[in-house]
């Protein structure tokens, strides 16, 4: 398995938060696919600055309110 | 599983069999010279109208069961995984065609070279499939 980055978020929680948003929807607002969401979701991915951004602006909150760093 | 996950296995279906046809063509013709069989040109453009026509027809059919998925560009993630892909089967090129120049040192056959080095391009085409799976199922 590949060694997944020490980044945590609260992609998951967020989405069902904001009206069990689907990750297609989620995807379609930052410009990837929803295997990428998923990939991201499951910690396997970590998105790009902007894709990072993009979320964050999507669900109204800080960037740390969705990424965290884990030591 | 998404729709480049589904090419990527189309893929390496269509390079593989045809790999395998173009090496069955030349294991004939190299049993017929009892030597290795240079590169022909009509074995090597009857490989390359094989992936053609296979990767057209295919790859049709998947897009038509999933024509949204065709149509989007590959986002971040899948530019990342095809372009570590591409980097590691790039080993498996240069690993191919260094041994088919060591082999031919010692052994002056430059048919086996050619072949080699063909060969070598087939395997890492289909490697570097592989490995875009093997990233998209494991993270990259």
């Amino acid at each position: 398995m590949a060694k997944r980055p020490p980044i945590t978020n609260r992609v998951k929680d967020l989405r069902e938060a904001h009206g069990q948003m689907s990750q297609s929807a989620l995807a379609k607002q930052i410009g990837v696919t929803r295997q990428t969401v998923i990939a991201i979701e499951q910690g396997k991915y970590s998105p790009s600055l902007e894709s990072a951004f993009r979320i964050a602006r999507v669900f109204g909150v800080g960037l740390e309110d969705v990424f965290g760093w884990e030591e | 599983m998404s729709f480049r996950e589904k090419t990527a296995w189309v893929m390496i279906v269509i390079l593989t069999g045809a790999g395998l046809w173009y090496f069955k063509m030349i294991y004939i013709a190299s049993s017929a010279m009892d030597a290795v069989a240079p590169i022909i040109p009509a074995f090597l453009v009857g490989y390359v109208l094989l992936i053609i026509i296979a990767s057209i027809i295919l790859m049709s059919m998947i897009a038509v069961a999933s024509p949204e998925e065709a149509d989007a560009p590959a986002d971040e993630r899948e530019k990342l995984l095809q372009d570590k892909a591409g980097n590691w089967s790039g080993y498996i090129l240069g690993f191919g065609v260094i041994a088919g120049i060591l082999h031919y040192s010692v052994n002056a056959d430059g048919n086996l070279l050619a072949q080699l080095c063909f060969a070598s391009l087939m395997l890492s085409q289909i490697a570097e499939y592989g490995f875009q799976i093997w990233f998209y199922r494991r993270g990259v």
